[in-house]
């Protein structure tokens, strides 16, 4: 495809932020002969299921961008209601609700955050929303053993040597194009804590994965945001980071399983079990 | 299509006519082609008007000139030849106009020269337009037309003027006076009161405006709303609007629709007689909003001289002049006298874009008389093009007629002017719609018709009969030759000064076409003219044009709608400094899971198409065919195992042997879409599912599907069965069917599995055990299992499938059929109105509406841009940017917009600017002189889609590529060589101050 000088500046430069200042648990690969060629990695959140996995995702720019959103397609398999099995993530960011002011960062935020936010309500796996909403522990069981199988690498990727931006103070300041700055500290976190305001002083570690304040798809409706957090989804596990072990009760046990894995390397009994299955 | 003379108003041909029923739809069609045109005049925009209404498809054009042609006429008139000379103009036109469509009879009224129209002789036309009649024969004419329901237009083009007047009756109905969809959407609340309040789903803007009508459908409670009379709304908020009293009906409960109601206009018509008193001015260009009252004198008192001297004024006689201008101000003491001077002094001048602007203009309005779509223009419309003069004007001696074919462009422009048209040397990207009425206009001006001239024109398509519609160059024998060449030779043929002045080719613009468009090849041209049907291309020109600093035209139509814009290095912005918003595309899980909508289901059977007929032919050949093809895509993962299943499906388990098979492949495919997936949905998420919140899950803009059990008797069940079947055989080769009772009689003997749900939800049995291994094991255990089964492609050599290639405009072929089927049946299990054939074909296959008028006008709008580009005007308030909008009707101008300036030091810079560096430098060379010059630090190097340099990439790296030539460096990451034919390479950079703040700074180019 050709595309504008225009827009490969553009990518140009947000390629270069993303690579020397990423998102917290978010990197970026791109391949020297075509910066076109972009492959985000996100970070299962800790406190999800998804905790210990990497999930890739692959961008797809047409002569619309930026325009139109890119084209992209989650490549690690993940038990999620909102990724089918062909691997279409249905968030409004990449749809109707695109801006040409957004970016990689942007949609990889996004991304994310829907980790953190499964949304049952714009299932594209109908059998992985049913589960969210009627047995969250069966749900996260599925989809922990779908991440220790397929997105959970023995070694850590490479792109994860590199510091993330938020280890550095005012990590977007100077980024005011990016559009991920804008939305990210829009409202308050769901965990009542958002990244700004969680300095150094609490207990588990310096930064907190697992804020996210963008709305994943189809729930600009209403405010699932708020709604979610009372359940006992994962969003709890943003209040547990703070407040140490005293979250909700239903999801304590499964969110302390998911950190304890996560951060005992989380990869020993995933390989065994994928031996087992023959993986291909 | 040669014996279809007599048009059976049912049939219309949606071959022929596709885009154009897309703009005017069946109704207006049906309606047109009951309707009789009788054009009066046909010199060079009789003839616009006339070819303009016989693509589009009436049931007769009459013509009436029987005026015998003179040389000038060939100024403007496209269908007359040298050879015609002498012979009346309506007799000698009448052929060439009847080639353009078998439906539509054109007919020679005859005549006597010297006999101007009379009442009689226009008896039995619904519409009658005059072109260039005197002011009293206007006036005798409409007197009767006026009385006696006869719609009725004048128009008229004096050099660079224009002037329409309409009269459809004291009493018009318009049926449809936009020609936008119905808008429709989903409601949350109805209040229950004397204002009833409406409110939309979440924020969906209603798009509605005062006075609109709606009604419901699917209103839970407050049911005597659903399928209600129409009811006039006022606007409350973007998301609320009032209906008026509901307080005695029920109470509102959930749910609903609302759908715009589009209701008729009636339209007042004055008579010409009283108009001229009392004129109504359609606004052409709110910059020259004074104009029209000048004009509207001064066309009057134009049609006065003639009649006092027997003759027009004498081209930029000021004594003709004086006598025009006195006459005007008996009309009207304060005109304008600049503009009146100018009119007359422009009076024989006859200059085909204003031809096509007023032509294609008129063209629509007399579709719209006949058609009663769309709103009619009230009533005088006046337009002119002044700005189009050169910057200095020409002299009264040389805009003396010669006696050429030029002389009306002459009596404008000069013969000064006139050489350098001729000697203009411009470059047309594109020879479809707007290319084919490009190259009338250009030959008519004679453009590139001298020594120096020449006009390139590329287009890679080849002919279809969806073209012969509006791109009028082509005939039906010209079917499946080259665009380019056709549309050449044809205006070649038209004047023949242009014959070996046009080189046609059919090589796609883009960067593989770089060693024929290339350096010298812009060296070699003045100029750009897009005639394209897509953004990438338009970019592509856009950034060749900025790199050789090339003037470029830019034109575009959707429907009625179209625009231009001109971009002229260094003065104004280009063509991607701005962008459209593109369609928003709807999200997955609606497509997938939620559809509530037509176009949903539309574009899920769209994709369902491709996921049965195109993707796993072409996989399965790509298996047999590539070395290593398992291999090298496992890689990817996440799909392997889906994607050996397709292959053994299609290779193994699932390949027919006979068509039979075939239908009994499709009546499975039916089960499994519109049966077992929806069951498996419901199994899922059950009817009374609810949310976390307790609301029902199944509600708002999420339709709750039903099952489809499959009928036979039911046409869309069979029709599906049909497509689908034919289609799997296509992939196999193997000879389809038609004939319905096989189908039926196959498809209802087939034993279909009954359904079972599929579950995940056994998986997990105890806490401390790990998630049993049958769920994960599905995923990719026995897919070594799965491989055993596919035979090896050495077992198959040569063996191949036929993937479909989807194409849309074959009636004969399945495709279109198949997608508005599996639509259909699809929202039928979401209880969603379906949609016929047509509108699915014009959402599946994105086809743009079109139609031959707006095509007219827009190019002709782009041809007085470029009488100002052969100028080399150098101010930007010099040139226009046009968007038009034919239905409402609307004419909009503006002043292109400046470019962007951007600072580097004290240095400010535009698009057009870049750093040049020669002898193939090193990147060393570049960073150092971008430090000594400017102070300024390079971060970042690409060149194209390669990042050739950048500050992190570490030490060895660096070291590496920094004394590299740049060419070498290029080669090394592109992992491409650079082609013999590339002279220079465009580089972008990153650079940084002193600061270290990030600055912008142009391009680079770096010469080999």
């Amino acid at each position: 495809m050709s595309v504008s000088p225009a827009v490969l500046r553009r990518l140009m430069r947000e390629l270069n932020e993303l690579q020397t200042s990423p998102p917290e648990g978010i990197r970026v690969a791109t391949s020297e002969d075509n910066m076109l060629d972009v492959t985000g990695i996100v970070e299962g959140p800790e406190g999800t299921p998804y905790a210990g996995g990497y999930f890739r995702v692959k961008f797809m720019f047409t002569e619309e961008f930026p325009a139109a959103p890119p084209k992209c397609r989650m490549i690690t398999k993940i038990f999620h209601p909102n990724v089918s099995s062909a691997g279409e993530i249905c968030v409004n960011t990449l749809k109707k609700d695109w801006k040409s002011s957004y970016g990689i960062g942007h949609i990889l935020v996004t991304v994310k955050c829907l980790l953190i936010h499964p949304n049952p309500e714009s299932a594209l796996d109908e059998e992985a929303g049913m589960l969210l909403l009627e047995n969250y522990d069966s749900y996260c069981d599925r989809a922990r053993l779908i991440t220790s199988v397929h997105a959970t690498p023995r070694v850590r990727p490479a792109e994860f040597d590199k510091p993330a931006a938020s280890a550095s103070p005012a990590p977007t300041a100077s980024t005011s194009k990016s559009a991920s700055s804008k939305s990210l500290s829009a409202s308050a976190a769901p965990g009542g804590t958002t990244e700004n305001s969680a300095p150094a002083t609490y207990p588990l570690h310096a930064s907190t994965p697992n804020t996210c304040t963008l709305t994943p798809s189809n729930s600009s409706e209403k405010p699932i945001g708020k709604e979610r957090l009372t359940s006992p989804a994962p969003l709890g596990t943003a209040n547990s980071n703070v407040s140490g072990t005293t979250a909700a009760v239903p999801a304590a046990a499964t969110t302390t399983r998911a950190v304890k894995r996560a951060a005992t390397g989380g990869g020993a009994g995933a390989e065994k079990r994928k031996k087992a299955l023959k993986r291909l | 299509m040669s014996s279809a003379m007599d048009v059976d108003e049912q049939a219309i041909d949606e071959g022929l006519y596709s885009r154009q029923l897309y703009v005017l739809g069946h109704e207006a069609m049906k309606r047109m082609a009951a309707s009789n045109v009788l054009i009066v005049g046909v010199k060079g925009l009789g003839v616009e008007i006339a070819k303009n209404i016989v693509l589009a498809g009436v049931k007769s054009v009459t013509i009436y000139d029987p005026e015998p042609m003179e040389v000038q006429d060939l100024s403007s008139q496209f269908f007359l030849r040298h050879e015609d000379i002498g012979k009346p103009r309506a007799e000698a036109a009448v052929v060439r106009l009847s080639e353009l469509n078998a439906y539509v009879p054109v007919r020679n009224l005859g005549g006597q020269p010297g006999m101007e129209i009379t009442v009689d002789s226009i008896k039995g036309f619904q519409v009658v337009v005059l072109c260039g009649a005197s002011l009293q024969k206007q006036l005798e004419i409409n007197d009767w037309t006026h009385e006696n329901g006869v719609h009725f237009i004048a128009a008229e083009t004096r050099g660079l003027f224009g002037s329409v007047f309409n009269d459809f009756g004291p009493k018009f109905t318009c049926v449809d006076p936009t020609g936008e969809q119905p808008l429709t959407g989903m409601i949350v609340s109805v209040d229950r009161d004397k204002e009833g309040l409406v409110t939309c789903l979440d924020e969906t803007r209603h798009g509605l405006e005062d006075g609109d009508f709606v009604t419901f459908s699917e209103v839970q409670g407050m049911a005597q709303l659903n399928g209600c009379e129409p009811r006039k709304i006022t606007v409350k908020g973007p998301y609320t609007f009032a209906i008026g009293d509901t307080s005695n009906l029920g109470e509102y409960k959930s749910g609903g629709i609302f759908t715009q109601v589009k209701m008729p206009k009636i339209v007042q018509f004055k008579s010409l007689r009283a108009s001229l008193k009392e004129p109504e001015f359609f606004i052409t260009d709110y910059a020259k909003f004074d104009r029209p009252a000048a004009l509207h004198a001064g066309f009057q008192a134009l049609s006065e001289f003639k009649a006092q001297e027997q003759r027009l004024p004498r081209p930029r006689n000021a004594e003709d002049a004086a006598k025009v201008l006195a006459l005007a101000k008996t009309l009207d003491a304060d005109i304008d006298e600049k503009v009146v001077t100018e009119l007359a002094y422009q009076a024989t001048g006859d200059l085909t874009p204003l031809a096509a602007v007023i032509g294609g203009f008129v063209a629509q309005e007399v579709l719209k008389a006949c058609s009663a779509k769309f709103s009619p223009m009230v009533q005088h419309l006046y337009f002119d093009s002044l700005e189009s003069l050169p910057s200095t004007l020409p002299t009264e001696a040389d805009c003396q007629p010669v006696g050429s074919r030029y002389d009306g462009q002459i009596a404008v422009f000069g013969r000064q002017f006139q050489d350098k048209i001729a000697n203009f040397r411009e470059f047309l990207v594109g020879s479809g719609a707007i290319g084919c009425e490009m190259l009338k206009n250009w030959s008519m001006m004679g453009l590139a018709s001298g020594p120096q001239g020449i006009i390139h024109v590329t287009d890679l398509d080849t002919i279809e009969k969806s073209n012969l519609n509006r791109q009028f160059l082509f005939r039906a024998k010209d079917l499946g030759k080259f665009k380019a060449e056709v549309a050449a030779a044809a205006v070649a043929e038209m004047n023949p000064d242009l014959k070996g002045k046009i080189s046609s080719k059919q090589e796609p613009v883009g960067p593989d076409t770089e060693n024929v468009y290339d350096s010298d090849f812009f060296a070699s041209i003045d100029g750009v003219t897009n005639a394209l049907d897509n953004v990438k291309a338009r970019q592509y020109m856009d950034q060749r044009c900025v790199f050789f600093l090339k003037p470029l035209l830019e034109s575009g139509t959707l429907g009625t709608k179209g625009n231009t814009q001109v971009v002229v290095p260094h003065l104004t912005e280009s063509y991607s400094s701005s962008q459209d918003p593109p369609e928003k595309e709807t999200p997955s899980c609606t497509v997938k899971n939620f559809p509530n909508a037509i176009n949903h289901t539309i574009e899920w059977s769209r994709t369902e198409f491709d996921n049965l007929f195109v993707k796993p032919a072409q996989a399965v050949n790509a298996y047999l065919s590539e070395p290593n093809y398992l291999e090298n895509n496992l890689k990817y993962s996440g799909q392997q195992r889906e994607q050996i299943e397709q292959l053994v499906s299609y290779l193994v388990t699932n390949k027919p042997l006979t068509f039979e098979e075939c239908i009994i492949w499709a009546r499975l495919q039916f089960e499994e879409r519109y049966n077992n997936a929806i069951r498996q949905l419901l199994f899922s998420l059950p009817k009374d599912a609810v949310t976390s919140t307790g609301q029902p899950f199944w509600s708002g803009p999420k339709r709750a599907p039903d099952p489809l059990t499959f009928d036979s008797n039911d046409p869309t069940h069979l029709q599906f069965i049909i497509a689908a079947a034919n289609l799997h055989a296509y992939n196999y080769g193997l000879r389809g069917e038609t004939d319905p009772g096989v189908f039926k009689k196959i498809a209802d003997s087939v034993l279909v599995p009954e359904f079972q749900p599929r579950s995940g939800v056994k998986i997990q049995v105890n806490e401390n055990e790990p998630v049993g291994q049958g769920g994960g094991g599905a995923d990719g255990g026995d897919a070594n299992e799965l491989l055993k089964k596919l035979p090896s492609p050495s077992s198959l050599v040569g063996y191949r499938l036929n993937p479909v290639e989807f194409e849309k405009d074959d009636d004969t072929n399945h495709h279109i059929d198949f997608i508005t089927a599996a639509s259909n049946l699809r929202a039928m299990n979401y209880n969603i109105k379906p949609a016929d054939r047509h509108t699915t074909k014009q959402i599946a296959g994105k086809i743009i509406p079109a139609i031959a008028t707006t095509t007219s006008l827009i190019t002709g709008l782009v041809c007085l841009e470029l009488y100002k580009l052969i100028d080399h005007k150098s101010e930007r308030e010099d040139y226009k940017n046009g968007f038009v909008n034919l239905a409402l009707p609307f004419f909009g101008f503006s002043e292109p917009i400046a470019p962007a300036k951007q600072k580097y030091g004290n240095t400010e810079w535009t698009l057009w600017d870049r750093f040049t560096f020669n002898d193939d430098p090193t990147l060393q060379h570049i960073v150092g002189w971008f430090k000594k010059e400017h102070n300024l630090e390079i971060t970042m190097v690409s060149q194209g889609v390669s990042m050739l340099w950048s500050s992190f990439i570490g030490k060895k790296k660096s070291e590496e590529r920094l004394p590299m030539k740049f060419s070498k460096l290029v080669e090394l990451i592109s992992k491409k060589p650079i082609l013999p034919h590339t002279k220079h390479l465009i580089v972008e950079v990153m650079v940084c101050d002193e600061e270290g703040e990030d600055v912008e700074v142009p391009f680079l180019v770096v010469n080999l």
